[in-house]
């Protein structure tokens, strides 16, 4: 009988690994990777204590995926779904004031299953943007705040879905064939897209300037203010997406790097919403490679050798605002 | 179980209202049902859960079941869970899971789910005999499959069991087969409550019997980001005579 049990056994490890191994060829096969963040005292210092930013950046985490599964599931074809109801239904969840992100994969499910990649990418930048945040509000001293930049930095970086820190040139990564589709087309969409890249980039050099809990959010409070104006009166004039060293120069001087990373995810976000956007790729199979494509090509830290986009010189950026 | 249920009320209270991670969506078995969806923990976080499960069967004293448990990510798409179940009524306990047993597992999710394949995975566990009237070492094996439609997610854990040294009229070996459903609530204005119906059948722990049929309902709410509750009902409808009436379940998980 025992020896019967074992066969059995064998039998269902053989049925794993028969459907298993094929599933390694399949060209769609992926892992998931999710990785941990960087756990320390000061995680969720943000959430703690300046609950009311805290509770934008919650808002703005289900814009993108709203967007993206919206004009994946419209073919992008009907402007008035996507002006209207993607966004109002945007604008009304930023409204509820939500106190805890919300699961993007129940935004974005068709999404999420086009381009897991891309996401994952997004999750471990956005993860770092998210700790920054944290470090700047926490009590600890500016060199202790300084050294765990560089340690969450150094974690960010350690990881294949790490984006380039290199400094991008924008301008080139915005001629492709399809690139400004979305902007021109959805402008209103595009240009709420932007006002929370302002305000997730704006609120570093105010937050670090500022030396206390009361003072941090008296100073972030007239970013907060300037945000939901453009929520309500979205900047449609803006002719390029806010940049780190815009708005938040001291930062971009003390943390090239990471400044770097957030203006390119910023700018793989509007990549990505181009391409979905866009009818000359007409297919969720191409939109899905030429997403892996550029992803691969020209914003993954793994691609800086060969990256053609890499601006050797780094030019302060001018303002477009 | 006063202990346990003042530790749950301790941490519910005091445990600071911060963070992200643990994840409401992300299903392990009990927590609060049986079902378990094909993902594992990111690689790096720690979790424990624990919970307290009311067994009221057809025959026989009512049983209460506390399951805590730790788990880890230990690798990218991989988390190993440290396990011990302890139930009232330790000596009326049949089949693998007895009262006290060190469990062991650990789940492999082979990958994501994208357009054309459902996310795979395979869980291995080992239960060692440090329970009550426990000997052998008890293996099991359960695929894991995970396919959306929109929101809706489908999940399919088919599983078998083999004791090392079955006792009585225990069988040898249990297969055990589970279809579940589950569902985010709420969208698109509340992120924080998965809604999760299972059936399942599964071989009875004794020989002769029928199987252990029936189903089960459970909520996971995101208390917040650290911290998931959960809660289930469920009952059998066919099985042995000391099958479930109905069972319920409530627990917490705690990510960081």
């Amino acid at each position: 009988m025992k020896t019967k049990q074992w066969r059995l056994s064998a039998l269902v490890l053989g049925i794993v690994v028969w459907i298993t191994l094929p599933l390694t060829a399949c060209e769609q096969f992926e892992q998931r990777d999710k990785r941990f963040y960087y756990r320390a005292l000061w995680n969720f210092s943000l959430r703690d204590n300046l609950k009311e930013l805290d509770i934008d950046f919650n808002g703005i985490d289900f814009g993108h995926s709203n967007l993206y599964e919206s004009l994946l599931l419209t073919g992008a074809n009907n402007v008035s779904t996507i002006e209207d109801k993607a966004r109002k239904e945007t604008l009304r969840f930023i409204a509820s004031r939500p106190i805890l992100p919300p699961n993007e994969e129940a935004i974005a499910p068709t999404y999420m299953k086009l381009a897991w990649r891309a996401q994952n990418t997004f999750d471990e930048a956005h993860a770092l943007h998210r700790s920054t945040y944290d470090i700047y509000v926490s009590d600890l001293s500016p060199a202790e705040k300084d050294r765990a930049i560089l340690n969450v930095l150094a974690y960010y970086q350690d990881s294949p879905y790490a984006m380039t820190p290199q400094r991008l040139d924008h301008q080139r990564l915005d001629r492709f064939p399809y690139s400004k589709t979305f902007r021109e087309t959805f402008p209103l969409f595009n240009a709420t897209i932007w006002a929370y890249h302002y305000l997730q980039v704006a609120v570093y050099d105010p937050l670090s300037a500022a030396p206390d809990l009361p003072a941090k959010q008296q100073a972030v409070q007239p970013i907060l203010n300037t945000y939901h104006h453009y929520l309500e009166h979205p900047p449609v004039q803006w002719t390029f997406m806010p940049l780190v060293a815009e708005y938040s120069p001291r930062f971009a001087e003390q943390y090239p790097a990471i400044a770097n990373i957030f203006d390119n995810l910023h700018m793989l976000h509007d990549t990505i919403s181009d391409i979905l956007a866009s009818d000359q790729l007409p297919t969720w199979d191409a939109k899905r490679k030429e997403i892996y494509r550029v992803l691969d090509s020209y914003y993954l830290a793994s691609a800086d050798a060969t990256n053609p986009m890499v601006l050797h010189e780094s030019p302060f950026p001018h303002s477009q605002h | 179980m006063k202990l346990m249920i003042s530790l749950a009320l301790v941490l519910l209270i005091f445990w600071p209202l911060s963070a992200r991670a643990l994840d409401h969506d992300n299903l392990d078995p009990n927590r609060p049902i049986q079902m378990e969806d094909a993902y594992a923990i990111p690689q790096g976080e720690i979790g424990l859960e624990s919970g307290v499960r009311v067994n009221d069967r057809r025959k026989g004293k009512t049983q209460f079941i506390f399951q805590p448990q730790i788990i880890y990510g230990a690798f990218r798409n991989t988390q190993i869970e440290i396990q011990s179940d302890i139930f009232t009524e330790p000596h009326t306990v049949r089949g693998s899971n007895k009262s006290g047993d060190l469990h062991l597992g650990v789940l492999y999710n082979f990958n994501t789910e994208t357009l054309t394949l459902p996310a795979f995975a395979v869980r291995l566990e080992a239960d060692f005999p440090t329970g009550v009237r426990s000997k052998g070492v008890d293996t099991q094996m359960t695929g894991i499959l995970t396919r959306s439609f929109g929101r809706l997610r489908f999940h399919v854990n088919a599983g078998y069991t083999v004791l090392g040294s079955p006792q009585d009229r225990e069988r040898d070996g249990t297969y055990r087969l589970v279809a579940a459903v589950s569902y985010p609530i709420g969208y698109p204005h509340r992120f924080r409550e998965t809604l999760i119906v299972d059936v399942y059948t599964r071989q009875s722990d004794l020989v002769h019997q029928r199987n252990n049929t029936g189903i089960e309902i459970g909520v996971r709410h995101q208390l917040s980001s650290r911290i998931v509750l959960d809660g289930g009902l469920g009952t059998e409808f066919v099985g042995p005579s000391d099958r479930s009436v109905i069972t319920g379940t409530v627990g917490l998980s705690v990510g960081f």
